[in-house]
C-alpha cells in the first residue's frame, strides 16, 4: 500500500532522508522510531507530497505521490503531532467540513456517531474546538480518517503530549483501523507505543533506515536496547 | 465547485464568530450610514436652495421691468448646476468648483457657493463622504479581515490538514476570496440598495437622464475595487510567512496606494503643469481684451475696422445713417471679440487641466485607487469633464442671452439714444429658462478609457497571481 523506493530528500548539504526503502501493507502499522532530526517527519511529509523528493519515489497504492497528487491524497488521512482544527468551529462542524471537502456526504447523526466511535465525549461534539484538549482533537482526526474511509493513515507523533489514558485510547483506535485493513505509517518517539501497537518497527538515524523488524520479533527490552545502542551507542 | 462552496461557508462561519470582525463591520456600516445621511442632507439642502433660488432668479429676470436690453444684459441672472442624487455619495469637485454662476454681458464670472471656500485646506482630505469611506476605510476593514486568512492556517497547521485532503491551493484561495466578497456584500448591501433606491426615486431625472445606469455602474465599480483589495490581501497573506508580515505588507500597500500616491501624483501634476492664479488669469484676459491676443489686433483697431466695413457695405458716411442702431452691432462685436480672447485663454487653461488629468490617468495604471476615484466622480456627475460640460453649456447660454439683447438693441433702438429705448417682458421671455442635462454615463466614461483599462489590467493581474502564479507556496515551513 505504502512504498518508499530509494527515497531521498536533501535540504542543501543536509540529507534529511537518505535512500529510504520501506513498504507498509494493508492492515499493517509501521512505526518509525528515531531521535529528533532522524528524518521521520520528513518521510511523512514526502508521502504527503508537502515536499518533493530529491530522488527516489514515494508511492501509495503503486501511484507516485508527486505524479498523482489528487488520487493519492484521496486515499490517505493525516494526523500530525498537534492536530489543529478550526477553533471557532465545533468538532462536529470541523468533521463535516473536512468530510465535505473529501466528497463524503454524511448526515448529522452519522457524523456524531463517527465522533463517538472515535472516543469523543458526546458533550463535546457540539462545542467549539477551542475548548478541546489535544487528545480530543486527535480523536476528531481519527473520526476524520474513519469518515474518509482512508486506506492509508499517516501519523506524525500523534501521541506526543497525550496523557497515558488518552494515548491508550488512541492506540485502541489505531488497532481498530488496522483490523479494517488500513495501512498506517507512524513516526513516533514512543518505544512502548511502537511495540504495543505497531506490527512493524523501523529505526532511522541521520536519514537512513538502519534497522527494521516486526514487533513480534523483539521484546520491549530488546527494542529499547537496540534503539539506545543504535542512536546513542549506549 | 462543491468544495469551493464548502470552503466559502466555513470561512463565513468563522468570520461571523470573530468578534473583531463584527465590531469593525459595524463601525464601517455606521460610518457609511452617517456619511450617506450627511451627504443626503447636504444634497437635499443644496437642492432645495437651488430650486428655490433658481425660481426666484427666473422671476427676477422676467419681472425686472422695462429697461434697455444692454442694461438687462448687465443685470444678468444666475444659473445653477443641478445636484445629482449620486453627488450625495461622492461630492467630487462640487465642493471646490461651486454650483452657481452669475451671467453677465462682457464677463465670464467664476463659480460661486463652493463649500470648500468656507473650510480650511484640511477639507480636501477630511470630508467624510460615503465614497471616501468605501475607497479609504473599507479597504482597511478588508485588510484586518483577511491578513491572517492564510498565515493563521499555516501557523496553526490547518493548512497542512487542508492540503493533505487533496485540495488545490488555488481552490482554497478562491474559497477565501469568495467568502470575504460575500461578507463585504452583506455588510455593504443596505448601503448599495439604498443608493440604488435613492437614484431610482430621485427627482433629478430631468438633469441626469440615466441615474439608474449610473448607480448600477457605481455599485459595479466599487464591487470591482473591493474585490481587488480582497483578492490582493488574500494573496499577500498566502505569500507571507507570518500574520505580522502580511499585516505590515498590506498596511504599507494601503498607505502607498490610498494616501501617499494620490497626494504625490496631485502635487507632481501641479508642479509639472502649473496653473496661473485666478488673478493672473483674469488680468491677462482684461489686458488682451484691450491689446488683442499677443498685441496683434487691439480692440480699438478691431472695432474701427468693423465700423469701416459697415460704412462701406451700406455706402454711408456715418453710423447714424445705418438702417439699424450700430451700437447694438458694435456691442455684439465687442462681446465676440472678448469671447475670442476668453476662449483662447480658456483653451490654454483647459490644456493645463488636461495635462494634469492625463498624468493622474496614467498614474492610475499603477494604482487602481486613482482609477476608482476618477470613475466614481464621473458616475456621480461631480468630475472635471462634467463640470467642463456644464461650464460650456452655461457659456453658450450666456452668449445667446447677450446676443439677443444686442440684436434687440440694434433692431429697435436708435444710435445715441441709449436711454430712450426700453424693452419689456416680451424680450425677457424670449430668453428660455436655463436647463441642463448632464451627459450620459457612456459619454462621460469615454473620457476615462485609461482608468477603465487600468481596472481591467488590475483584475487580470490579480486573477493571474491567484491562478497562474507558480510561487514556492508550501503548507509547511522549512
Amino acid at each position: 500500500m505504502l512504498q518508499a523506493i530509494n527515497l531521498t530528500k536533501r535540504f542543501g548539504a543536509f540529507t534529511a532522508v537518505d535512500a529510504l526503502n520501506l513498504s507498509v501493507k494493508s492492515g499493517e502499522i509501521y512505526c518509525l522510531l528515531g531521535a529528533n532530526g532522524a528524518g521521520k517527519s520528513t518521510t511523512i511529509n514526502l508521502f504527503l507530497n508537502f515536499i518533493a523528493p530529491t530522488s527516489g519515489t514515494a508511492r501509495i497504492k503503486s501511484m507516485d505521490v508527486t505524479d498523482q497528487k489528487a488520487q493519492t491524497k484521496q486515499l490517505l488521512s493525516y494526523i500530525p503531532e498537534n492536530l489543529m482544527l478550526y477553533p471557532n468551529l465545533t468538532g462536529w462542524e470541523n468533521l463535516d467540513f473536512f468530510c465535505g471537502l473529501g466528497g463524503k456526504d454524511y448526515s448529522k447523526d452519522q457524523l456524531e456517531q463517527l465522533l463517538k466511535e472515535s472516543g469523543l465525549q458526546p458533550d463535546f461534539i457540539h462545542q467549539r474546538v477551542s475548548s478541546y484538549s489535544k487528545g480530543m482533537r486527535q480523536k476528531v482526526g481519527i473520526a476524520l480518517a474513519l469518515a474518509r474511509e482512508a486506506e492509508v493513515l499517516l501519523l506524525d507523533e500523534p501521541t506526543s503530549g497525550l496523557d497515558p489514558k488518552a494515548s491508550n485510547e488512541f492506540s485502541e483506535l489505531l488497532l481498530e483501523m488496522k483490523e479494517k485493513g488500513v495501512a498506517t505509517l507512524m513516526a513516533t518517539h514512543d518505544l512502548f507505543r511502537a511495540k504495543d501497537t505497531g506490527t512493524h518497527i523501523g529505526i532511522m538515524k541521520e536519514g537512513k533506515l538502519i534497522e527494521q523488524f516486526t514487533s513480534g520479533e523483539v521484546s520491549f527490552r530488546d527494542l529499547e536496547h537496540t534503539y539506545l545502542r543504535l542512536n546513542y551507542n549506549a | 465547485m462543491h468544495q469551493l462552496w464548502i470552503i466559502v461557508i466555513k470561512e463565513i462561519k468563522i468570520a461571523i464568530r470573530e468578534k473583531l470582525v463584527l465590531i469593525l463591520a459595524s463601525t464601517i456600516v455606521m460610518l457609511i450610514a452617517v456619511a450617506l445621511y450627511a451627504g443626503y442632507l447636504s444634497y437635499q439642502q443644496q437642492r432645495s436652495i437651488i430650486v428655490k433660488t433658481k425660481a426666484e432668479k427666473r422671476q427676477e429676470w422676467l419681472n425686472q421691468g422695462d429697461k434697455h436690453p444692454h442694461i438687462a444684459a448687465h443685470y444678468g441672472t444666475f444659473v445653477f448646476k443641478p445636484k445629482t442624487a449620486l453627488s450625495s455619495f461622492d461630492f467630487g469637485l462640487d465642493a471646490y468648483n461651486g454650483t452657481s454662476i452669475y451671467l453677465e454681458a462682457h464677463y465670464q464670472h467664476e463659480f460661486m457657493f463652493r463649500p470648500a471656500q468656507d473650510h480650511s485646506s484640511m477639507i480636501r482630505f477630511g470630508e467624510l463622504s460615503s465614497a471616501l469611506v468605501l475607497k479609504v476605510l473599507v479597504p482597511l476593514l478588508i485588510i484586518f479581515l483577511t491578513f491572517t486568512s492564510y498565515t493563521q492556517e499555516r501557523e496553526s497547521g490547518t493548512l497542512k490538514l487542508l492540503v493533505s485532503q487533496g485540495i488545490a491551493l488555488s481552490r482554497i484561495t478562491w474559497g477565501k476570496i469568495l467568502a470575504y466578497c460575500s461578507i463585504m456584500t452583506v455588510i455593504l448591501s443596505p448601503f448599495f440598495l439604498g443608493m440604488l433606491l435613492l437614484s431610482t426615486i430621485s427627482v433629478q431625472q430631468e438633469s441626469i437622464p440615466d441615474m439608474t445606469t449610473r448607480a448600477t455602474l457605481m455599485i459595479l465599480l466599487y464591487g470591482v475595487y473591493l474585490f481587488l483589495f480582497i483578492a490582493f490581501s488574500v494573496w499577500v497573506s498566502q505569500r507571507s510567512s507570518s500574520g505580522r508580515n502580511a499585516l505590515l505588507t498590506l498596511l504599507s500597500c494601503w498607505m502607498l496606494l490610498v494616501i501617499l500616491m494620490p497626494k504625490t501624483v496631485a502635487n507632481l501634476s501641479e508642479s509639472f503643469y502649473s496653473l496661473p492664479s485666478m488673478r493672473e488669469f483674469k488680468a491677462t484676459i482684461e489686458k488682451d481684451k484691450i491689446d488683442g491676443i499677443d498685441g496683434k489686433q487691439p480692440r480699438s483697431e478691431y472695432l474701427a475696422k468693423l465700423r469701416k466695413q459697415y460704412l462701406e457695405k451700406y455706402e454711408v458716411d456715418s453710423v447714424q445713417q445705418l438702417p439699424f442702431n450700430y451700437e447694438g452691432v458694435s456691442m455684439q462685436a465687442g462681446e465676440e471679440y472678448g469671447n475670442t480672447i476668453y476662449d483662447h485663454h480658456m483653451d490654454k487653461l483647459q490644456k493645463i487641466f488636461e495635462s494634469q488629468n492625463q498624468l493622474v490617468s496614467i498614474s492610475s495604471m499603477f494604482n487602481p485607487f486613482l482609477s476608482v476615484q476618477n470613475l466614481s466622480m464621473a458616475l456621480a456627475g461631480t468630475d472635471m469633464y462634467t463640470f467642463k460640460h456644464f461650464e460650456d453649456v452655461v457659456e453658450k447660454y450666456r452668449r445667446e442671452l447677450v446676443r439677443r439683447m444686442n440684436r434687440d438693441m440694434a433692431e429697435n433702438s436708435k444710435y445715441g439714444d441709449f436711454y430712450g429705448y426700453e424693452a419689456g417682458i416680451d424680450l425677457w421671455q424670449e430668453i428660455e429658462d436655463f436647463s441642463y442635462r448632464t451627459p450620459t454615463a457612456q459619454e462621460v466614461l469615454r473620457n476615462y478609457r485609461v482608468e477603465l483599462t487600468s481596472l481591467l489590467l488590475w483584475m487580470s493581474l490579480i486573477i493571474w497571481l491567484i491562478i497562474g502564479f507558480k510561487g514556492n507556496i508550501k503548507p509547511i515551513d522549512g
